[in-house]
Parts: structure tokens; sequence; C-alpha cells
């Protein structure tokens, strides 16, 4: 436990039987109120016809992404990137201009649509329990997990597990763990039995999803300072030809005057 | 939204909730000061504190974060054999137990008529005077047997049968026999021992009857069966529902309700037709391996078939499969399986398969009959010898009921005894952490029943069903603010002890039984100074101090010597064929009993537990209800539609005895011939802020159906109608 | 007994005036609501819908009607095409007003209103909407100081100062059209970080470049918009010779757009949505034939150039159909979570419909920006330049 390098979480949804611990174990140990949480279920739940039946289900809290889209576009850089993998939210910067969860592909940032300008409305997501992990223990929602389908460590090591599994098992799971590359790759690992799009996760490529909204970023200033050469060589241009035009009329006109008279 | 601090008129419970929630106790901590002194917590209130969870009966162990005096986080405690460093849902909910707003944190006295919820404010001693007053009262004019005493099981619970013992009452009522009478029966008839201890390091194969795991979960054991399937052991599950358990199982068998012992004789079948089980190794250990092949004859495959709807080739390819991990099967005890009159003979069969693969004949085996007695290796307070009890039982046992045990009793009749009269009328009600007006079948019996009581006292902590119906009602402290006896689990001896200063004036059962005791003239029998004391004196022959325990968290136990695989029964065998039940006028061996089935255009009204609740204790907490799905009657969909129901549409439920009104889940994942209603709702406490309102209550509907050898009640015999509201 | 109704002669206003001042009012009202008690209480945003009608409405369209602005300073100063100076002021001030009621708009939206200037001082270089906000306000102090001669002029002792600006307007008008370009092509920038969310018949890498395009087009529309309703409800008249030469430029501008759309959709592959797509195609073709088909036929047609009726009409297909363009991309075209099984069960917010109060907010601040403009042409020389050569360089 001491020796982890990039912190991780690994999310097994064969062993997860949706018994929610790890939602309530989040919720006293951030002291979330009771009508928001860090932590959530979704996917396609039973599915089928009976007596086939299926059912596909997840825990989602924050991904802790290697390139977070929410950092990625927050105006006032009000989250960070730990070299050792937590992405944290700084409520001191926020503005509530609620970017963040339309950039998040997974929906984590949740905005707190009850306060009004007096208490503040800010961004609420998982902090990934640094009182926690900081101090020798697992994540609240890890250590309470009674199937272990929530696992922690160091990212390199759950991803050699987690293929470990996909091959000790062959047949039973997809074989992929999600968050390994997608959006370039993410510390909320998932091993699953269905597709993924079923446990509500979205399809990502590998590249990180902010890479072309961060290279036209990075366009902007050169192209504005080229833009203001042009504008102004143009400006500088018209006005030249103006003079020489009016400079031509004007002699036009005086002539007239001369020959008439 | 639910309201987190509580508007009543009347009862001013409030005001000591709220303060309580929002401060903490004023009064000196003393409890604290005793953590503060084994160094616990320090000055501040800050620290960790080791103690036992009571959100179920798996009873985890815990460790408890306090910061300033308030528990903050309950984690599980990784050395504790029944937590293994983890807590089930309700265990992380349980600082929201005690620090719920609805508490009751001052002795109460009722002012209203019962069930209208008015209540005084009243001291100890005057409260206990009234109890004690009253239990003396009906005790003189008709006998203790007029007392009913009743608790579901409880670390607490060897005091209170001190209580019911010295008082004289036979009569006593636990919650058992709304759960698992008939698994106890079966395994005391056929192993001696009350209910096999389970170990999944090597199993290969399990067979589950119901008991399902994934919802009513035990912690360690939920962990053990979901790392088991991990690991690649073959789970074949029994249910007419499609549970979380279902979906984790390798074969689900949707099986008709109240017909799991056909299936199960059937495997028998098989395996004794074709001589799949060892039987040279088996026979010297169990009676009735001559006979079986014979007796098994008729229940075919093809037989079980025509019953269950369960293909004859999966029944005979299922037991081929069972008998094939030879003793690394499991035929799992499970708890009320079917919940069926039968569901006694299923447990029977159970014992019989689990006899059959050798399994609790092997040392470190996956099933084992080695049980320490509770308490055994601990030291308890002197007593002098109860007095003689001579009436009967109202309950029926033994007299109607031959074959239940007197610790598990017949509750559900209690009602029908106190409603009648006959043999004799009772007077008086005693319960303690327990709401037998929301557990037992029948609601408006149960009503009925307490309306014929002269005086009923409940020990609450919450204003729970029972205590809204109640003339006094006394505050426990909640299981993170108390002590009670130690309980011993795998050779270790753990403590449950107070994390937080109780709040208001609540205090612990150990204190409020020996208060009563006491009062009644039976103080001889509570010979220990306060809580700190018991312990001591249980920890006397360990020869441990307190406060070393209070640090640990729990006392070694020495250890017991391994004897020979002996079994307590008459014979000293597993008793397949029991001569116990010939004598008594039942079969001999496990024996196909045909249930009742709906009729046309009836449902079978099944039950089950979900992880988020425990029974009828939990729906007001507000952690627990904001993370539960919302409780609706579930409706297989094809069947909905074709009797015009939607999802979400609001249907009226009937049933003999009763009738609620629910929203309907229409849903793929159960038996078109079921349907099934969420457990424990429908409360009628208006005390209970969060839970009043919701849902609606099953026991309304149950009809009162007792097995009578066991005595277990068959909730899910019930058959209802079902249409749009 | 009768009544003596005779009102002081300022507070007699007309009907429209009166119902401008009614809905901007209720906006206050509403926004008060919000300060009190949330976003939530007054809207239908969520989890899955931090944005919906304020930011489509208030910040996308509002930015790009406000884009006559830049296109007439850049023609009138730039390319010194002075006949065009009686549409400057007018089209400076929609745009100094269009952008004030995108600031007031932010200041109901944002979950801290009171910290919007937090943009000027904590930077994250690879945000677009921060590039966003720092133009708008960079550039909203370009127009004021764009517009403050209009105002000035009223004031003989300030005429000197309106003389001042005016020798040294030409950097800002420079710098006015590089921050326009930047912002205006920003908004289609916001939606670069979501191509999983925006339908690939509207994500692509050039969305800023189409952005950029339409709004030159939404510009010309705008200032015909505006000066028909000014010349009806002022009863002046109508440039109608200026308007025709910028209602040429419109279907040049939008065949332009419409080469660079269709020929990022061929590039990228996506053509086999066009037709395929259920309501997104719906949407896609209604933008088009109604924002761009439509506009680039009608102005095709010299008749539809010079008629008052005519130009009024096109000019309102031409927005309405740009506008479903920015509602598309900003919230209809934009997938939202799908409605899988959600616990806790206030998480399952996944429709989105703006209530009332919502709605009743934007409608009043834009009433109020209606009303403004009309004071301001009515008390300063908005309109003097009609007929007027320019000062430009004097």
């Amino acid at each position: 436990m001491t020796d982890i390098k990039h912190h991780a979480y690994l999310f097994d949804a064969t062993r997860c039987i949706d018994c929610r611990a790890c939602m309530v174990a989040c919720s006293v140990e951030n002291n979330i109120p009771m009508n928001k949480t860090r932590i959530w279920v979704a996917g396609l739940g039973v599915t089928g016809e009976f007596p086939n039946l299926q059912r596909s289900t997840m825990v989602y809290h924050c991904m802790h992404c290697a390139h977070p889209d929410c950092m990625s576009a927050c105006p006032v850089g009000a989250y960070t990137k730990a070299e050792d993998g937590p992405v944290t939210y700084n409520p001191d910067k926020c503005i509530g201009c609620r970017y963040c969860m339309n950039a998040c592909p997974f929906g984590v940032p949740h905005f707190d649509y009850d306060k009004g300008l007096i208490d503040g409305a800010f961004i609420d997501k998982c902090t990934f329990c640094p009182q926690r992990i900081y101090n020798g223990q697992e994540p609240a929602c890890v250590q309470t997990c009674p199937t272990d389908a929530l696992e922690y460590g160091d990212r390199d090591e759950l991803i050699k597990r987690a293929h470990e599994r996909i091959a000790a098992h062959p047949g039973r799971y997809i074989d992929h763990v999600y968050g390994e590359f997608e959006n370039g790759g993410t510390s909320y690992l998932i091993l699953s039995h269905v597709p993924f799009e079923q446990l509500g996760l979205p399809t990502l490529p590998e590249t990180p999803i902010n890479e072309v909204s961060e290279k036209v970023m990075a366009m902007t200033i050169p192209f504005a300072l080229g833009w203001g050469a042009v504008l102004t060589a143009v400006s500088a241009g018209v006005a030249l030809y103006e003079k020489k035009k009016n400079g031509k009329a004007a002699e036009e006109k005086a002539e007239p005057a001369e020959t008439s008279k | 939204m639910t309201q987190t601090i509580s508007r009543r008129d009347f009862l001013k419970l409030g005001a000591a909730g709220a303060g309580a929630l929002a401060l903490g106790s004023m009064l000196p901590p003393r409890a604290a000061q005793a953590a503060r002194a084994s160094g616990q917590l320090d000055a501040g209130g800050n620290g960790y504190v080791h103690s036992t969870c009571e959100m179920c009966v798996w009873r985890c162990g815990l460790i408890a974060k306090v910061v300033d005096g308030r528990v903050v986080k309950l984690d599980g405690n990784p050395e504790h054999p029944h937590s293994r460093g983890k807590l089930c849902p309700r265990g992380q909910s349980g600082l929201m137990n005690t620090y719920d707003p609805d508490r009751v944190l001052t002795p109460l006295v009722r002012m209203g008529k019962r069930g209208e919820g008015l209540f005084r404010k009243a001291s100890w001693d005057e409260a206990l005077d009234i109890v004690a007053s009253n239990m003396l009262k009906i005790k003189e004019k008709y006998g203790p047997e007029a007392m009913v005493f009743s608790s579901t099981h409880n670390l607490s619970q060897v005091q209170f049968e001190n209580l019911l013992y010295a008082f004289g009452s036979p009569n006593y009522g636990t919650q058992r026999s709304l759960c698992f009478n008939a698994m106890i029966t079966a395994f005391l008839l056929t192993y001696g021992i009350e209910e096999p201890s389970r170990k999944y390091d090597d199993v290969e194969f399990i067979l589950m009857v119901g008991r399902n795991m994934m919802e009513a979960i035990s912690t360690s054991e939920t962990g053990e069966l979901a790392h088991a399937i991990d690991r690649g052991a073959k789970l074949v599950y029994l249910d007419p529902r499609y549970t979380k358990t279902a979906s984790k199982a390798t074969e689900w068998i949707p099986i008709r309700p109240g017909t799991d012992s056909a299936f199960l004789l059937a495997m028998i079948n098989v395996i004794v037709s074709n001589e799949l089980a060892d039987c040279d190794f088996v026979k010297q250990y169990v009676i009735g391996c001559d006979g079986i092949q014979a007796e098994m004859r008729k229940y075919t495959p093809a037989w079980a078939e025509k019953i269950t709807g369960v293909p004859a080739a999966t029944i005979e390819r299922i037991a081929r499969e069972y008998a094939a991990a030879k003793h690394n099967a499991l035929a799992h005890p499970g708890w009320r399986t079917s919940n069926f009159v039968n569901s006694f003979q299923t447990e029977r069969a159970i014992a019989t398969l689990n006899a059959l693969s050798g399994n609790v004949l092997t040392p470190g085996g996956c099933l084992s009959a080695e049980v320490a007695a509770e308490g055994a290796g601990l030291g308890m307070p002197k007593q002098p010898p109860y007095p003689r009890v001579s009436a009967l039982r109202l309950d029926g046992v033994s007299w109607k009921y031959p074959l239940v045990p007197l610790k598990l009793g017949v509750f559900q009749e209690l009602r029908d005894a106190i409603i009648t009269g006959e043999p004799y009328q009772a007077h008086g009600w005693f319960i303690s952490r327990q709401n037998p007006i929301q557990s037992l079948p029948d609601r408006n019996k149960t009503l009925q029943a307490f309306g014929k009581m002269d005086f009923i006292a409940t020990v609450d902590i919450i204003m729970n069903d029972t205590a809204w119906f109640s003339d006094v009602v006394l505050p426990e402290a909640s299981y993170l603010e108390r002590y009670d006896p130690l309980l011993p689990v795998d050779g270790k001896a753990y403590i449950r002890q107070p994390v937080v200063e109780p709040q208001g004036e609540a205090r612990s059962a150990l204190w409020i039984y020996k208060q009563l005791g006491e009062r009644l003239g039976l103080g001889d029998y509570f010979q220990y100074e306060d809580e700190e004391d018991y312990i001591r004196q249980q920890l006397k022959p360990l020869r441990v101090s307190l406060e070393e325990v209070k640090e640990k968290g729990y006392a070694e136990m020495p250890e017991e010597p391994k004897g020979e695989i002996t079994f307590n029964t008459p014979s000293g065998k597993i008793e397949v064929y029991s001569e116990t039940l010939k004598k008594a006028g039942f079969s001999p061996w496990p024996t196909w009993e045909e249930p009742p089935a709906p009729k046309e255009g009836e449902f079978y009204l099944l039950t089950g537990k979900v992880a988020q609740q425990t029974q009828f204790g939990t729906q007001n907490n507000q952690l627990l209800h904001k993370y539960s799905d919302e409780p609706r009657l579930w409706m297989n969909a094809k069947v909905a539609a074709q009797n015009g129901l939607q999802d979400g549409d609001w249907v009226e439920v009937v049933s003999e005895v009763g009738k609620v009104y629910i929203p309907l889940l229409a849903t793929e994942a159960i038996r078109p011939d079921c349907v099934y209603l969420t457990p424990g709702y429908g409360h009628l406490s208006k005390g209970l802020t969060t839970a009043h309102g919701v849902g609606a209550s099953d026991s309304a509907l149950h009809v009162t159906y007792t097995d009578p050898i066991s005595g277990g009640q068959a909730l899910s015999q019930t058959f209802v109608t079902v249409k749009k509201a | 007994m009768k009544l003596n109704l005779t009102l002081p002669k300022f507070l007699r206003i007309g009907t429209l005036p009166l119902v401008l001042i009614v809905l901007a009012a209720i906006a206050v009202v509403v926004a008060m609501a919000r300060y009190a008690y949330g976003i939530g209480a007054i809207s239908d945003l969520s989890y899955s819908y931090p944005w919906g009608f304020w930011i489509s409405f208030d910040l996308f369209t509002g930015v790009v009607i406000s884009s006559g602005g830049f296109l007439m300073a850049g023609t009138v100063y730039i390319l010194r095409i002075k006949e065009f100076q009686p549409l400057l002021r007018p089209a400076v001030l929609t745009a100094l007003l269009g952008y004030i009621m995108v600031a007031v708009a932010l200041l109901v939206d944002l979950g801290q209103p009171l910290r919007i200037w937090y943009m000027m001082i904590y930077w994250n270089h690879t945000s677009v909407l921060l590039e966003i906000g720092i133009c708008v306000m960079s550039y909203l102090t370009v127009l004021a100081i764009e517009f403050a001669p209009v105002v000035m002029e009223r004031f003989p002792k300030l005429h000197k100062a309106a003389h001042f600006i005016h020798k040294f307007i030409m950097p800002f008008v420079i710098l006015g059209v590089v921050l326009s370009t930047l912002h205006q092509s920003s908004l289609g920038s916001l939606l670069l970080i979501q191509p999983q969310k925006l339908h690939p018949l509207w994500w692509t890498p050039i969305l800023p470049i189409l952005f950029f395009t339409s709004a030159i087009a939404v510009g010309l529309a705008m200032i015909i918009l505006e000066s028909s309703l000014s010349s009806r409800y002022f009863q002046r008249g109508l440039e109608t010779r200026l308007l025709a030469k910028l209602a040429k430029a419109i279907p040049v501008v939008l065949v332009v757009y419409a080469l660079i759309k269709f020929g990022d959709l061929i590039v990228a592959g996506d053509l086999g949505y066009l037709f395929t797509s259920g309501w997104m195609s719906v949407l896609f073709w209604a933008e088009i034939l109604i924002g761009v088909v439509f506009p680039i036929v009608w102005f095709s047609v010299e008749k539809n150039r010079v008629n008052p009726n005519a130009l009024l009409t096109g000019a309102v297909v031409t927005l309405l159909g740009l506008i479903l363009n920015r509602f598309n991309v900003s919230w209809f075209a934009v997938k939202h979570p799908d409605p899988l099984f959600y616990l806790p069960t206030f998480m399952g917010n996944v429709k989105y419909f703006p209530t009332l109060p919502e709605v009743a907010v934007s409608i009043g601040i834009f009433s109020a920006g209606i009303l403004a403009f009309g004071l301001i042409a009515k008390y300063f020389p908005v309109f003097e330049d009609e007929g007027r050569a320019a000062h430009a360089g004097d």
C-alpha cells in the first residue's frame, strides 16, 4: 500500500451485487448532504426475457482521468491532476459555469442547484478520499465492498491484475480493461461481463477527447496576432489608396475650376 | 424530500433529538470517560473504538472513528471473522441509526389512546415503577403466565430470558418462527445442532434454496460466496424471483414456490438410486443409509418435473454434478427456503443431501457441525434457581408443537391465544428490541391481540410501530452507545462497548433489565453492579482485564479440544431417518407434502430481503432510505400487460386478511404466477418521520400458516389478487 | 366622481415599452428567486443538463446576433466603405446592448455570479470558455469606446472628447474585429471537447470556422432586421439601398458556409447521417433549408433585396434558421446521459424542458435590451448619420 505510484481503482462488474455499501460509506466518510451523492449506480439493470435474464450495473464515481476534460475545460483552472493520480476540485476558484459538466464524458461533476447566492453553488465530486489514502487506508468505498468488486492499488498493478483475471476465466469477461486507454487512460478501471455501453460507459477513443479543443486553443494567440496584423495592413493599405484617390480628386476638382474660369 | 428534523405537535421528542443531533450529549461523558481511560479516545474525544454492529444478526466487528465525541465513520474490523474489514450498507449507515432525529431519548408514558401517538415524558424512576407495578399487578391477579415476554434475539438476550424465567412466565416470543424454525428444527433433529457452519475455501458446488445471500447480506459469508463463484465454484440457485443472487448464480432455477422439496427429493433419488454417494463411508455416521433407496424411489425427476416445472433432465444433471463434487459440494442450510409449511421437509432434504455428500463428515469441509455453545467458556453472574413454571405456553409449545425447541417458540400463534383467551387470557406484554406489529403476519390480528392487553411496555431506541402502540416506552441506548454481553466468535470473545456516550437518557438493556428486575423483587437474579461489572464477571475465567479487551476489541478464549466428529442426536449419528419424528407422529424420512397453490387469478405473494434494509427496523434510517429502491409490487411484465397494468400504476393487492396499495413494477425478473412486495414498509408509526407513508406493509397481507412440526411461519403461502387501484 | 388621470408627460409610455418593462420586471423577480433559492428552484437544469435554454438563447444566440457591430465597424473604418456609415451606429449599439444582455444573463446563470471577474485573474489557457469570457469582456469595452461618441455628442461639453475618440478609433476597431472573430468562432469551439456528445452532423474540428462564417450572415441579417424594425417604430426612412447591398452579401457568405459545411461532412465521411438520423436529420435539414438555402435563394432575387417587406422577411427567416443552428449545436443535438437505470432516484432527471421562469428570465433580459435600444435611439444621435458623410479621419 505504501508503494503506490499512481492511485487507481479496479471495479469488477461480475462481483458487484449492487448492495450500495460503497455509496453509504462514501456519504458518511465525506459528510455528503442527504440529497447529494458522489457515487451512483447506472447500467441497464435486468435485461432479457424471463427466464433468460442478465444483470448489468456499475458503480460510478469520478474516473480520475489521465487527461481530465474537466481540467481542460474549466476557465479558471479549478481542477488539478495530481502526479499520483487524483483529480481534485478547488471550490475557491469556481465560478459555477458548469462547463466541466459538459466536458466530462462520464457526467461526474455534480452542481449544487439548491444553493443561492449567499451559500454559493459549487461542484461536488469524488476526491479519492485523500484523508484515507495518504494515511495508509483504502478509499471508503473500496474498503467496505463485501465482495471486493471494488479494489484499490497502483494503476499498473491493477491493470496487470485485471488482464490476469480475464485470462484466468476465459469467456467470463469482455477481453478489455476499460480505462486502460480510454480518453488517454483513467484511474478507475473496469472489468465487465457485458459490453461496456450496457454499464452506461461511453465508448471513447484512446486519444484524449480534449485533444482537438486544446489544439484549437493553442492557436488562439498566434491567430489573433496574425489576424490583427492582416487587418492593420489592410486598413493602412485602404487608407493609403483612399488618400491617393482623394488627392487625385482634389486635383481634378481644382482643374475644372481653372478651366471653367 | 425527507425531513431531517421532526415536526410533531404532541410528541415532544424532537427537542431532545434535535439537540442531541446538533450538539452531542451535554451530560458528563461517563462512558466516553471510560473509553478515554482505556486509551481509545484522547482528551478531545477523538480516536478509534472497537465494537460490534447490530444492524442485523450477523454482528460484524467494527472500528468506529470518533471526532469530538461524535462517531463520524464506521469501518469493518479487519480482524473480525464476520466483517473482515468490511461492512454492508446497513453497517455503514449505523451512525445514522444513532443520530436519527426520531430517537426516543426519554422514557415515555402514553396519554391518549393506543396508536394516537400521544405520550408524555417521564423519569426513569417513574416509568420503571409504572412498568413494574403493572407487571406485578398482573402477576398477582392472573399469575405470572399472564405476562408475555418477547424479544428478537440479541446480545442481551440472556438477561432478557433471565427476566422471563425469574418472573415465572413460560410465554416467550422470539422472531425465530418467522425466520428459520424450519431450518433449526430440521438440523436439530438430523444433526443435533441448530445451524451448521459453512466454509467456502474449497467448495466446488453450492446448491441454494432461496437464501438470497447477495441481498440478505451476511458480510463475510456474502464475500466468501462471491469469491467462491469468482474462483470457479458453481452455484445453483432456486428462487422464483431473479434476485441479485440469481444474477450471480451459474444456474438460476425459477422454481415454482413451495416445491423446492420435490426438487431436492428428486436429487436424493438420483444420488441414491445410482449409488453416487459414498455410502460405505457415510453409513457409519448416518442412520437411514439402508432404507433410503426404497424410500426415495417414488421421487423421480419426472415426478418432480410435473410439480416444480423444472425439466427432469435438469434435475438429474444437477444431482449428478452435486454428487460429483463429493465432500466439496454444499447444500446450503439457508434460513426460510420457500417459506411454505413444507419448508421443514425442504430443510430435512437439504440436511440429507449434505449427509450424502460427506461434507459435514470431512474435517475442515464446507459444512461443519462443530458449534460452540453460546457463552461457553465465559463467566456469568450467580443466580438463584428459577421458579417452577406449571402453566402451558400460549404459543402451543410443546403441547401443540412437541418438536419445537422452547427457545424458538411459535411466536405467531401467541395472538390467537390472546384473542380467544384460550387456554387462559394473557394480560400484559413486555417487548424488547422487537417490532411484532410489523413483523408478525396478519397485522390486523396483532393489533387485535394488542387491544386485549391491559398493559404493554416496549424497550426500543426509536418510536417503532410497536412502541407507537405501547403504554410505556423505555429508551434503549443504540448499539454505538452501550455495552452488551460479550459475543464469542471463532475462539474470541468480542466486545460491544459505547463508542459515544448515550444521548438523552437512553440506557443499555443490561441496565434496564436489572432495574426492572429489582423493582419486580427479582434483584437476586441480576447480580451485577453495572454493565462493566457484568462483563468483568464474564471475563473472569479468561483472566484478562476489561481495559485490555476494550482496547483490543476482544478476549482470547481457550481453544476447545477437537475430538471425534459426533452428532448430538439420540443415536449420536446423523439421523436422516429420525425415530424422534416417528414417535411424534410425523414422517421419519424427509418427505413430500403437497403445498397449496393459488387459484385462477391469484398470485403467490413472495417476500425476500433487500441489501439496504433490515426487516422492519431500518426504514427510518435516512442514509438507507436515500440509497434504497422505491418499494413496489413486482409483477411479471407480460402478465402485467395482459392484465392491463403498466409499470408505475397504483395497484390494490388483496389477501384473505388484508389489503394494501402500492405502485407496480413490471419486470421480467419474476415468475408469471408470482408477485413480490418489498418487505418492511408501510409503517403505522407517525413517529418515524422518514419511513411513515413510504411503501405498504406485507405483514398486513400475510395469512398465518404454521408448520406443525417446526412451528415456522409460512410467509409465502399467502395468495393475493392484484388489480388497478 | 370622475378620476383625473392625466399622467405627467414622461410617464406616458406606449404599449410596447410598457410590455417590455413588465417582461423585464418579471425577469428581475425570477432572478431574485434564483439568488435566494438556487438555480434548481426556478429551472429544470440538472446533472444531465447543466446547460439549457439560458446558454442557448442568452449566450449562443445573444453573442451571434451582436455580430453586426464588428461587421459595420470593419466595413466603415477598415475598408473605408463610407456609404455604410448610417448603419454603423445602430449596429454598434445593437452589439453593445447584445453583449450587455449576455453579461446580465451570465449573472443569473453562473453558480457564483459575484465571481464573474475571476476569469480576469485565474486563467486556464486550455479553456475555450476562458477565451470567450476574456474576449467578451474586452470587446464590451471596445464597443463602449466605439459607442461613447454617440453619447458624448449629446453634451456640448464632451464634444472634444468625442472628437478625440474618433481620432484614435482605428486600433480599437481592429482589436474589436480580432476579438469578435475569436469569440464568435470560439462559441463553436466550446463544443470541441464533446466529440462523443455532439451529433456527427454538427461536430467537426472546424466548428469555429463554421460559426464565424455563419456569424457574418447573422450579423448582416440582424442589421437588416434592426433597421426595418427601427424605421417602422420610429417612423423614419429605410436605407433600402444600403440594406440591398447587405442582402446581396448574404447569399455569398452562405454559399461559402454551405460549401465548407458539406465539404467537411464529405471529408469526415459523415454523409450517411444526413437522412438516417431521425430527429437529428430533421433538425439538420430544417437549419440548412431555413437558414442557408432559403436566404441564398431569396436574396438572389433582386426584387427581394429592394422591397422593405421582402428584406424583413428574408432577414427574419435567415435569423431563425441560423439561430436554430445555435440551438442545435448547444442543446438539441447534444447527447445527454442516456436514461439508464439510475440510483439514487434524485439523479434520474435525464429529460429537460425549460421552465416558464427560465424562459421568462431570458425574455425579460431581451426585452430590457430592446427597451434600452429604443430609449437610447430616442434620446441620442444613433440615427443621425443618415444622409451625412462620415467623420473618420477628420
